[in-house]
C-alpha cells in the first residue's frame, strides 16, 4: 500500500491490520470475476464477465436466500432491517465487522430529524418521556421546536446558505431526496423510540441538520445494576464510567455524563442507540452473518435486469493479541458461516448500507488526490478493521451500472477532513480505552490536547520541517448558517431561508475563517516521491518543559510504543526512532535537528517571521530533553458523495434508469449533505419500507 | 458566536480618539480609558460597544451613561448582571468614565477625577484583594463542581478542561484551565468570570444552572488547575468574587 515498504532500503512492516491494500483491492476484484472494469464500456464489461464466467446469474449457485438482503448493520443497515422484518420480510444482514452497529456504535448518538417530530413535540409541551425517565425541564423554547416538514425541507434545500469555508453544500441537496427525508423524519423518531431508543431533551440542531429549529436530540440510558435494553439501563462497567481508563466490549468509546439532558446516572453516546436498535433487530428475528465483506451485487445482466442478490467473502477479524475470531456482543440470530465465498439470495430486495469511502485512500483520491495519502485514516479504523469505509457499495454499484451522486460535496462539511487534536493514536477521531477487543488494534487512547494544545509544540512533516503556524492547524469551519458561526438556536439568531443576503459576498467575507493549514499539512515537500508524491505523516515536536507546563499524561493507554509515539534524548535520537519505527515514515526526517534550532532561535527573538507564530499565542523553547513526538492526524472522517439514489432509496443508473431491487443508503449515497446519524436512520427507514414492496422472485 | 463578532466588529467599528481633543477630553485620560475599557469591559459589553442585548446591554447610544455618578456606582459596586470592580481606583474609573461617554458615537462630555472620587467615597470600603491562589474554595466544593461539570460542561470543554470536547463532532472551545486560561482571563475577578459563565453557559441553555452551581464548577476549574484548596467555600456572590483576581501563579 505504498508504505514505506514500496521504497527501495525500507523492511515492509505491515501487519494484517492497516488501510485498505491497492494489491488487495485489485485481487478482490479479479476473485469476483470484473478485474479492475468498474467503469469500463458496457460491451467490454460484459465481454470481461463472460470471458471469466464468475458472474452469470443464470448458473450461479445460491447458497443463502431470504426476501431482504442488507449489506451493512449500521445506522441505516439496522435500521433497513428492522423496518423491513416489522412488514413482514426474511431479512439477512452481512456487516465486514465482528460486531454490529458500525460507526454509529462510536458516535456521540446525536439524532437531528424534525419536521415536526415526536421528541419535538414531547418537549415543546414539556412532557417526560414514556417512560418518565426524564426528570429535567426542556432545553429549547418552544418557538424553536415548532416545526414542520415543509420548514425542514426548506432548510434542507436553502440555495442561499454557505459555511464559513463559503462553501455551500445545502445548495445542491436532490431535491427529491431532500423532501422524501423531510418526510420521513417525524415517522423514523417514532420508529427509533419504538425500538427501544430512548432520547434526551433537544439540544440545538446536528451539523446540516438544518438551520432554522432545534432538532437533535442524542440518546441514552441510566446506570442501573445491569445491563438490560427493555428496562433502559447500563451498568456502569458497560458504559465505560467505572474507571476513568477503561471501557467495554459493549461500549467501544465510553458514555457520556447526561445529566443535564435527562436526569441524574443518564449516560449517552452511540452506544444508546446502536445497541438498543441491534437488540430489536435480534428480538425480531433478524439474522445476520458478520465477518463477512459484502463486495458484489449480482444481477440478471451486468448492466440490466433486476437484482437478484449478492456475493460476500469471509473477512474474520481476529483478536489483535490472542488471534482467537472477535466474537459479537450478543449471538441471537448469527449465522457462523466461515466458508471464503458465499452467494445470497435476495428474493425481494439488495439495500447497500456499508458505508461510504472514506476508509479507501484510493477513491477517496477521486475527490481529492492529496488524501490518497495511507498514512491518513478513516476514524474508527480500530473498531471497524480494514474494511470500515471501504466504497464497497461504490464500487459494487458502478460494475452494474449504478450512476454516482454530489461527490463535491465531499468537500464541504467542517467533519470530513480535519486535522484531529487527539494526538498519538492512529485512530484519532474518538478516544478508545482498552477494554474493547479492538482496542488493540490502535494500542493508545491518545492524548486530546484540544486545540490549545497546539501552542506547545511544533509541528514538522515528514521530512522534520515546519509548514504551517501550529496554533491554526486544527481550526475548523464552522458549520452552514446565516448569520452567525454555527451556535444553537436560541441564541437570537435569525435566519431567514432563501435570503439572497445570506450568501452575499460582504457577508461571506466576514464570516470566512478557515486557515488551510490541512492543506499545507497535506502538500508536498522534500520527501514527496513519485509516482504518489505522498505528504508523509505529522509531527508534534516538544520538550520536557511542554510535558510540565500542560501535564500531559504520556504513559499508557494514552501513548504506547505502537509508533506513533517516541521519547528521546536528543533530537537526532528522535527522529531515527520515527523512522525506524513509523509505518508510514518513509523518508528520514532529515531536517528536524535544523527546524528545532531555527524555532529555538525564534522563541528567543520572539518573533516567528516563517509562520508569524507569534501573533497568536507565546513560543517557547524545546531544549529540555527528554524529547517527544506525538504522531498528528488528518482524519477523513465521512462521506457525501455516493451511488445516486431517488426518494425511495432506489439506486438509478447512468441513464437516469432505476436499477430494480436495488437500495442505498446513509453514507453510501450521494446528493443529500447532511451529517449524521438522522441521515441514515431515515435512509434506512425508507429502504426497508419499499424493499419489502418489491415483488418477490 | 462571541468570538466572530468580537473580532468581525473589531476590525471594522474602533474607532480613534479623533474628535477628542476637539471635545476638550483629556486624551492621555481617554486612551488609558480605552486600554482599561478592552481589558476589564469587552468582554461583554464588545470593543464597539454594541454589547449583546439584551444579556449585555449596548454602551454606545445609551443615554444613561449621561449620568457619571451612574457609572461609577455601577463600576464600581456592580448593577444587575454586571460584576463589581472594587479594585478600580477613582482615576482609573474616571478614564473608563470618559472613554465610554465619548467612544463610538456617544458625545456626553468629560468627566474629572475629583468628580469620581467625590461619588467613591460615599459607596464605602469593599475588603481586601485576594488571588485565585489564595485558597478561595473548599475540596469539598471542588468534588461537587467536578459533577455538575461532567454533566453541563465537559462535553463540550473536554473532561481535561482543556477545550477538548468529548464529542469529535463538536468543535475546540475554550479551555477553563492552565496557561491559555490564565493568559486570556489574567487580571479579571472571579465575579466577571462568575457573572459571564451564568450569562452564556451552558451554550445551549444559558443561566439554566443554579448560583450554587456556578461556583462550584469554579471551584472545580481551580482545583483542575492546580490553586490550592482554603477553608472557606467559594460563595455566589458578586460582591466577594469581586475581590479574587485571576492571575498566573506567583
Amino acid at each position: 500500500m505504498a508504505t514505506k515498504g514500496d521504497h527501495p532500503g525500507n523492511d515492509p512492516k505491515l501487519k494484517n491490520e492497516k488501510g485498505l491494500n491497492r494489491r488487495d483491492f485489485v485481487k478482490t476484484g479479479v476473485a469476483v470475476g470484473l478485474g479492475s472494469g468498474a467503469l469500463l464500456e458496457p460491451d467490454q464489461a460484459q465481454a470481461q464477465v463472460a470471458a471469466t464466467g464468475a458472474q452469470d446469474a443464470q448458473n450461479i449457485v445460491w447458497d443463502y436466500e431470504v426476501d431482504v438482503v442488507i449489506a451493512g448493520g449500521g445506522c441505516a443497515g439496522l435500521t433497513a432491517a428492522i423496518r423491513a422484518r416489522d412488514l413482514g420480510a426474511s431479512v439477512l444482514v452481512v456487516d465486514q465487522n465482528f460486531d454490529l452497529g458500525g460507526r454509529m456504535l462510536h458516535s456521540g448518538a446525536l439524532v437531528s430529524l424534525g419536521g415536526g417530530d415526536p421528541v419535538q413535540h414531547r418537549d415543546m409541551k414539556g412532557e417526560s418521556d414514556r417512560e418518565g425517565l426524564i426528570t429535567v425541564a426542556p432545553a429549547e423554547a418552544p418557538e424553536e421546536l415548532d416545526d414542520s416538514v415543509d420548514l425542514l425541507f426548506t432548510d434542507l434545500t436553502d440555495w442561499s446558505v454557505v459555511d464559513p469555508k463559503a462553501q455551500s453544500p445545502y445548495r445542491y441537496n436532490e431535491r427529491e431526496l431532500a423532501r422524501s427525508w423531510a418526510e420521513n423524519c417525524p415517522a423514523t423518531r417514532q420508529f427509533l423510540i419504538d425500538n427501544y431508543v430512548r432520547f434526551t431533551r433537544i439540544s440545538g440542531t446536528h451539523g446540516g441538520g438544518g438551520l432554522s429549529r432545534a432538532r437533535a436530540a442524542r440518546c441514552f440510558l441510566m446506570l442501573g445494576n445491569k445491563t438490560d435494553m427493555k428496562a433502559g439501563t447500563i451498568t456502569a462497567e458497560d458504559a465505560g464510567v467505572a474507571d476513568p481508563e477503561r471501557t467495554s466490549s459493549f461500549a467501544p468509546v465510553q458514555m457520556n455524563n447526561s445529566s443535564r439532558s435527562v436526569a441524574p446516572n443518564a449516560v449517552a453516546n452511540g452506544v444508546a442507540l446502536a445497541r438498543p436498535l441491534e437488540f430489536s433487530a435480534r428480538e425480531k428475528g433478524v439474522e445476520f452473518m458478520l465477518h463477512r465483506r459484502f463486495d458484489a451485487i449480482v444481477r440478471e445482466q451486468p448492466f440490466a435486469g433486476k437484482v437478484l442478490g449478492i456475493t460476500a467473502h469471509y473477512s474474520p477479524r481476529q483478536h489483535p493479541e490472542t488471534g482467537q475470531l472477535l466474537q459479537s456482543y450478543w449471538q441471537n440470530g448469527n449465522i457462523d458461516e466461515r466458508r471464503e465465498t458465499v452467494n445470497i439470495r435476495a428474493r425481494q430486495a439488495v439495500i447497500l448500507a456499508s458505508g461510504g469511502h472514506a476508509g479507501n485512500p484510493e477513491v477517496r483520491s477521486m475527490f481529492y488526490p492529496a488524501l490518497r495519502e495511507p498514512a491518513f485514516p478513516t476514524s474508527g479504523i480500530a473498531l471497524q478493521g480494514p474494511h470500515g469505509q471501504d466504497a464497497s457499495a461504490l464500487i459494487a454499484g458502478l460494475r452494474v451500472g449504478a450512476n454516482l451522486a454530489g461527490m463535491q460535496q465531499n468537500v464541504s462539511y467542517q467533519t470530513t477532513f480535519h486535522i484531529s487534536t487527539r494526538l498519538g493514536t492512529r485512530d484519532a477521531y474518538t478516544t478508545m480505552m482498552p477494554g474493547h477487543p479492538t482496542f488493540g488494534f490502535r494500542a493508545s487512547a491518545g492524548v486530546n490536547v484540544g486545540n490549545t494544545g497546539f501552542e506547545e509544540f511544533i509541528a514538522v512533516n515528514q521530512v522534520g520541517k515546519r509548514f504551517f503556524s501550529e496554533v491554526r492547524l486544527p481550526a475548523r469551519p464552522g458549520l452552514s448558517r446565516y448569520p452567525g458561526d454555527g451556535g444553537a438556536p436560541g441564541q437570537g439568531l435569525k435566519h431567514t431561508p432563501l435570503d439572497w443576503r445570506n450568501c452575499r459576498k460582504e457577508w461571506v467575507r466576514q464570516m470566512y475563517n478557515y486557515d488551510h493549514g490541512l492543506d499545507a499539512a497535506l502538500a508536498m515537500n522534500e520527501g514527496s516521491q513519485p509516482p504518489d508524491y505522498y505528504s508523509g505523516p505529522l509531527w508534534a515536536v516538544f520538550d520536557q518543559d511542554a510535558v510540565e507546563r500542560t501535564g500531559w499524561e504520556l504513559r499508557y493507554p494514552y501513548v504506547s510504543d505502537n509508533g506513533y509515539f517516541f521519547k528521546a534524548d536528543t533530537i537526532e535520537e528522535l527522529a531515527k526512532k520515527i523512522e525506524a519505527g513509523h509505518e508510514f515514515q518513509r523518508v528520514p526526517l532529515s531536517y528536524l535537528a535544523e527546524t528545532v534550532a531555527t524555532w529555538n532561535g525564534y522563541v528567543d527573538a520572539g518573533a516567528d517571521p516563517e509562520f508569524e507564530r507569534e501573533a497568536d499565542a507565546p513560543m517557547s523553547r524545546i531544549a529540555t530533553p527528554p524529547f517527544y513526538a506525538l504522531s498528528i492526524m488528518v482524519i477523513w472522517h465521512d462521506s457525501y458523495g455516493g451511488l445516486r439514489v431517488n426518494g425511495r432509496q432506489q439506486v438509478v443508473d447512468m441513464q437516469g434508469q432505476v436499477i430494480p431491487g436495488l437500495y442505498a443508503g446513509g453514507e453510501a449515497v450521494g446528493g443529500f449533505n447532511k451529517h449524521g446519524l438522522g441521515k441514515g436512520h431515515v435512509h434506512g427507514y425508507i429502504a426497508g419500507t419499499h424493499a419489502v414492496a418489491e415483488p418477490s422472485s | 458566536m462571541l468570538k466572530l463578532v468580537v473580532g468581525v466588529l473589531g476590525l471594522t467599528f474602533v474607532n480613534a480618539p479623533i474628535s477628542v481633543a476637539q471635545q476638550g477630553i483629556d486624551p492621555v485620560l481617554y486612551e488609558q480609558g480605552q486600554q482599561l475599557y478592552q481589558e476589564n469591559c469587552a468582554l461583554c459589553h464588545q470593543d464597539s460597544g454594541v454589547g449583546d442585548p439584551p444579556r449585555f446591554p449596548a454602551l454606545s447610544g445609551n443615554d444613561q451613561l449621561g449620568d457619571p455618578a451612574r457609572i461609577v456606582r455601577s463600576i464600581h459596586s456592580g448593577r444587575r448582571r454586571m460584576p463589581p470592580f472594587p479594585r478600580l481606583t477613582a482615576e482609573e474609573i474616571s478614564s473608563l468614565a470618559n472613554y465610554v461617554r465619548n467612544a463610538w458615537a456617544n458625545d456626553f462630555g468629560g468627566v474629572s477625577t475629583g468628580d469620581v472620587a467625590a461619588v467613591l467615597e460615599g459607596l464605602g470600603e469593599t475588603g481586601p484583594m485576594t488571588s485565585i491562589w489564595d485558597g478561595v474554595y473548599t475540596e469539598a466544593q471542588a468534588t461537587v463542581g467536578q459533577a455538575v461539570y461532567s454533566g453541563a460542561c465537559g462535553i463540550c470543554h473536554g473532561r481535561r478542561l482543556n477545550g477538548a470536547p468529548e464529542d469529535p463532532d463538536m468543535r475546540s472551545t475554550p479551555p477553563l484551565a492552565r496557561a491559555r486560561f490564565l493568559r486570556v482571563w489574567d487580571g479579571r475577578s472571579l465575579a466577571t468570570l462568575f457573572e459571564y459563565t451564568r450569562a452564556t453557559m451552558p451554550e445551549d441553555n444559558p443561566s439554566s444552572l443554579t448560583d450554587q452551581e456556578y461556583v462550584d464548577v469554579i471551584a472545580h476549574m481551580l482545583t483542575v488547575g492546580g490553586m490550592p484548596a482554603g477553608d472557606d467555600e467559594l460563595q455566589p456572590d458578586p460582591r466577594s468574587l469581586a475581590r479574587v483576581v485571576i492571575r498566573p501563579q506567583p
